[in-house]
């Protein structure tokens, strides 16, 4: 077990995990991956630069062993708590307890909790701060949620060497290690962002702004390959992923509402296509109608992420949405929904449950909705189309803020989740 | 009971509660901007302004103030390199820490006529 070599000074000290076929619950890892930790030299000291999985400690003492002595580490930097990077930190502390622990401000109650000692010293820091090794330099970048509150980026000065953390990470696992060597990870790194980065896409965008500035030789991420060749090419490909895509084809004033449905026997179908005309009278609002049976989620979130609106219609079958509607809705934790108007309507044979679920899950999303949405028994009329007109006219005009004053009463706020807590007791009973 | 109109200013919808009620009650079920949380005090995202009936409204309680006083703390740490520290705390803490006119939605009981938005 050998370390690699980044540098004179640097030392890939990871692990290998090529076993591994599932991460964090959600991620899907075929390649296996790596813990990447790393080893820097200065004539003053060592630093390492985040650890490994408990699993893996032994490949990552044996590598660290065989660059550095125990006593000769001055500096540990944890760039990021979560215990694929943090398992073998007490262990590490323990054979070296005079090094000093290098994290970020939000990292101080997350390591108390991690680790279960309220005995820990250490030193936080933020942007432009700095550890000197004698004639190496650190420096930290406060990049906070990629893809927790405690993430940061570490800087190595004289060398030009980033390592990133979770950024520009992926679950690949080659032991050629360097992009320029490994097979084909465009997929991993790519699969990586959508997951782990995304629903952060604000913080990925200030994080880009501290990054793009400096001098870049090397990314040295905590997963997968280790980015020397063109590393340019990767900050580049983060702008492109975490840029809004529909943006630029939009006028400034002009907001866009997406209407999500599906529909046993086209009653649902009406509605949607009435609440679109609705919405279309309102100057400004581009409306997009899509019939989820006919399409994939994973492309539908590409148009949730980009829209100021979300509507979701679905009928009520035993009792409850349908599943592509919740399978849409479960996407949402993969970007960030917050805030982002919304509403639901649906046509039922019995309960008509579906759309107070809905609203309740678009609520949980902290989404906005503030409409009842529309239920209708069975086939509409053509006096309940025009309801459902009047709801798409009055979600359009929230979306542009040119809805009337409106006043209510609070009971009536909350008349129509009690209407349904009422209709499910009389189902039950 | 006693009545009084809440006006959120963000969705232009008027509600009519009764007193004691928190504003947090409302905000979600009119589709305000104002954001939220935790519910509990504890972090401080709900947030927002009042921009009429400042005297309408609770006291502040004692975990609204620590929760200004950290966010004031936050704006202070921001504000390292001013050249008179000193003059701009006094300032934040006439101004109720986090600006005279913010309060915390699940904190904030509403007792008179009143007009907030997001911040």
């Amino acid at each position: 077990m050998s370390p690699i070599w980044l540098s004179e000074r640097v030392q890939w000290v990871g692990a290998f995990d090529p076993a591994m076929r599932s991460f964090d619950i959600v991620l899907k890892t075929p390649n296996g991956t790596t813990y990447n930790a790393y080893a820097v030299r200065g004539s003053e000291g060592v630093a390492v630069i985040d650890t490994v999985k408990a699993e893996c400690a032994d490949q990552f003492f044996a590598r660290l062993e065989a660059v550095a002595s125990y006593d000769e580490i001055t500096t540990i930097v944890l760039n990021h708590l979560e215990p694929d990077h943090t398992g073998a930190l007490p262990e590490l502390m323990r054979r070296a307890p005079q090094a000093r622990l290098y994290i970020s401000q939000s990292a101080q109650l997350m390591l108390k909790a991690l680790l279960n000692r309220l005995d820990l010293d250490y030193t936080t820091v933020g942007t432009d701060d700095t550890v000197s090794l004698g004639d190496r330099t650190l420096r930290f970048l406060h990049t906070p949620y990629l893809h927790w509150p405690d993430t940061q980026c570490t800087y190595l000065d004289e060398e030009f060497i980033l390592f990133s953390g979770d950024v520009f990470g992926c679950h690949f696992c080659d032991d050629r290690l360097f992009n320029d060597r490994v097979g084909d990870f465009r997929f991993a790194f790519e699969y990586y962002y959508a997951h782990i980065m995304r629903p952060f896409r604000e913080h990925v965008v200030n994080a880009l702004a501290l990054i793009e500035p400096l001098v870049i030789n090397i990314i040295a991420p905590t997963h997968g390959p280790i980015l020397r060749d063109q590393p340019r090419r990767y900050l580049q490909r983060y702008r492109e992923l975490s840029g809004q895509r529909l943006q630029s084809e939009l006028r400034a004033d002009e907001k866009t509402m997406v209407i999500f449905y599906i529909s046993a026997y086209g009653s649902t179908t009406q509605m949607a296509q009435v609440i679109r005309e609705g919405a279309e009278q309102v100057a400004g609002v581009r409306v997009s109608l899509y019939d989820m049976e006919g399409g994939d989620v994973d492309l539908f979130i590409d148009l949730v992420e980009d829209a100021s609106a979300i509507v979701i219609g679905s009928p009520t079958i035993n009792g409850d949405a349908v599943k592509p509607a919740w399978d849409l809705m479960s996407s949402f934790a993969n970007i960030n929904v917050r805030g982002k108007l919304a509403g639901a309507f649906g046509s039922f044979g019995w309960s008509g449950e579906a759309v107070r679920m809905i609203e309740d899950r678009m609520r949980g999303l902290k989404m906005r909705v503030p409409l009842d949405g529309i239920r209708i028994k069975l086939i509409p009329s053509a006096e309940e189309l025009e309801q459902c007109r009047a709801f798409g006219l009055a979600l359009a005009q929230h979306l542009m803020g040119v809805n009337a004053p409106r006043v209510v009463e609070m009971a009536d706020l909350f008349a129509a989740k009690q209407q349904a807590a009422n209709e499910l007791n009389a189902t039950i009973t | 009971m006693a009545k009084a109109k809440v006006t959120f200013s963000d969705v232009n919808v008027t509600v009519n509660v009764p007193v004691g009620t928190r504003i947090i009650e409302l905000s979600e079920a009119v589709g305000s901007y104002i954001a939220y949380n935790c519910r509990e005090g504890d972090c401080g995202v709900c947030l927002f302004e009042v921009t009429k009936g400042q005297e309408n409204l609770s006291e502040l309680t004692a975990v609204e103030k620590s929760v200004l006083r950290a966010r004031f703390q936050e704006i202070m740490d921001g504000w390292r390199a001013t050249p008179d520290i000193a003059a701009l705390q006094a300032k934040m803490q006439r101004e109720n820490f986090a600006g005279k006119h913010c309060r915390l939605a699940c904190q904030t009981q509403v007792f008179g006529d009143v007009t907030v938005a997001p911040l």
